[in-house]
């Protein structure tokens, strides 16, 4: 294709598809790995900063106040270069990003519980309580699968977000989509091509990660629906249809 | 045993309520709160909104920790204790709360969860007791409730009515010795009421000793064995049987004449 004198290599895509992909793939391995850290994190954050110590509040809300401002790349660039400087020690690329991703999006997940658990009715608690419950297994059985349900969406959004962070960690050398499209554009100088192609894989992949997270939120709704759910709580149901022929 | 022998007998004291103080802020909403009931009363309690009796039902279960007054059940005393009384070893409330059944006014099902396990879960989280065994039981409790069919059901597949079955069901699974109803049937349809009612009606009847906040003046009558009238944090009057026909309150009568 020719326009204005340029010409688009359109077909360097498809052959450089298993490196672009590559890319693609420790893009969704690090922000992956960064979700699950800070989703604990960031209950762990959320539930301190809801503590009745006024100490222990104070410190978390401090965190996500700083960390919730924090760009990615200046955060991947002070974990990766910084700490070395101050400490000696060198983390891989792949671990700098891993904890610069952590680090704010702990921050972030902590806000989407809080929110998420004080949504819960305060009548859930009192019901488990006056039920002799613990509080323990209270927030385990009753609290935390409502709360989950409510973050459920807000926590994909955000995943996509991390997804898309994860493109700045080019500048530490971590070989993701857009590492590999500025190592190709500077052999075949055609960035309109190649960063088109990185855009199309984050859309897609984004499309893919709204889907997944539709199909959770739809599996924990109740009644739950959808396809997942039927399969899992086939067993139950059957069960309890069970139980309603023996004792009727 | 000699202890479970004299609980058999009709007047033993089953529950003790003294002194019951409790303030939200600087608003005092309980004034020192005495209250008796024995194994296999039912004691119903009336009064306008804001008289404090929610209050006083939820100190029973400490739901609301009262500011000072001792709860005392089956021998044991919870609470903080009254004020300047005497020392005495207090017991748990996770401890209080397993001879204590309670049914809410918004019901509070577990909307994540079916009827069944709605019934389960506690179960379990509370005794020692297989998945097996507490379906059963969950089982077998709905079907006195009449809901053995919706066990599978989620809360929000049932009428408020059935929601409210359900936590009775509930509560009744874990074999309190006294069940608590904080205004059972104020949030239900008027169609709707007849059948948590009925429900507590038949409970009434298998001897359960139960103490009803409720604005059901003709369900109060019909069960109460004790009547107790509050109204501004105070217990004002009380009586047996024949209170509503010949209580000499006069704030008590008002109170019956304009809900009636």
């Amino acid at each position: 294709m020719n326009l204005n004198g340029v010409n688009f290599r359109w077909s360097l895509i498809w052959e450089n598809r298993a490196i672009l992909l590559k890319g693609l793939a420790t893009a969704i391995q690090v922000s992956i790995t960064s979700l699950v850290i800070s989703l604990v994190i960031g209950l762990i954050l959320a539930l301190a900063r809801m503590s009745s110590k006024r100490a222990v509040a104070i410190i978390a809300s401090s965190y996500v106040s700083v960390f919730r401002g924090i760009p990615a790349l200046v955060s991947v660039i002070w974990v990766y270069f910084g700490w070395s400087l101050l400490f000696g020690h060198n983390f891989t690329v792949y671990q700098a990003g891993v904890i610069a991703l952590t680090l704010l999006y702990s921050a972030f997940f902590c806000e989407i519980y809080r929110a998420a658990l004080m949504a819960v009715a305060k009548g859930q608690r009192e019901a488990g309580l006056a039920l002799g419950m613990t509080r323990i297994r209270i927030f385990v059985s009753i609290i935390m699968p409502q709360a989950t349900k409510i973050a459920i969406p807000n926590i994909g959004s955000m995943y996509i977000g991390m997804v898309k962070d994860t493109s700045t960690f080019a500048v530490i050398g971590l070989v993701e989509v857009v590492r590999v499209t500025q190592n190709l554009n500077s052999v075949n100088f055609q960035p309109f091509v190649l960063y088109t192609a990185a855009a199309v894989l984050y859309v897609v992949l984004a499309f893919i990660v709204d889907f997944i997270f539709r199909a959770i939120e739809k599996n924990l709704s109740t009644p739950p629906s959808g396809r997942l759910s039927n399969v899992l709580t086939r067993r139950r149901r059957e069960r309890i249809e069970a139980l309603i022929n023996k004792t009727g | 045993m000699a202890m479970q022998s004299s609980d058999e007998s009709n007047d033993s004291v089953l529950l003790e309520l003294k002194g019951v103080h409790k303030s939200f802020g600087t608003r005092e909403v309980l004034h020192g709160v005495d209250l008796v009931v024995k194994k296999g009363e039912h004691v119903v309690i009336f009064g306008p909104s804001g008289s404090g009796k929610s209050t006083m039902l939820r100190s029973i279960n400490l739901l609301e920790e009262p500011d000072s007054g001792s709860i005392k059940i089956l021998g044991t005393e919870y609470g903080p204790g009254v004020k300047g009384g005497p020392q005495v070893k207090r017991g748990k409330p996770l401890e209080l709360r397993r001879y204590v059944g309670m049914v809410f006014q918004q019901f509070n099902l577990f909307p994540h969860l079916s009827a069944l396990q709605n019934i389960a879960l506690p179960l379990r989280a509370t005794r020692k007791i297989s998945l097996h065994d507490a379906e059963k039981r969950a089982a077998s409790e709905l079907e006195s409730v009449g809901l053995l069919p919706w066990a599978a059901s989620f809360p929000s597949q049932l009428s408020g009515g059935q929601q409210q079955r359900v936590a009775i069901a509930r509560a009744l699974s874990l074999d309190p010795k006294i069940m608590l109803f904080d205004e059972p049937t104020s949030a239900l349809a008027p169609e709707l009421v007849g059948e948590v009612l009925a429900v507590m009606r038949k409970l009434a009847q298998t001897g359960m000793t139960m103490v009803v906040v409720t604005h059901e003046m003709n369900f109060a009558r019909e069960i109460g064995d004790l009547n107790v009238f509050m109204e501004d944090g105070y217990v004002v009057a009380r009586g047996g049987r024949d209170f509503f026909d010949n209580s000499t309150n006069e704030r008590a009568q008002q109170f019956i004449g304009s809900v009636l």
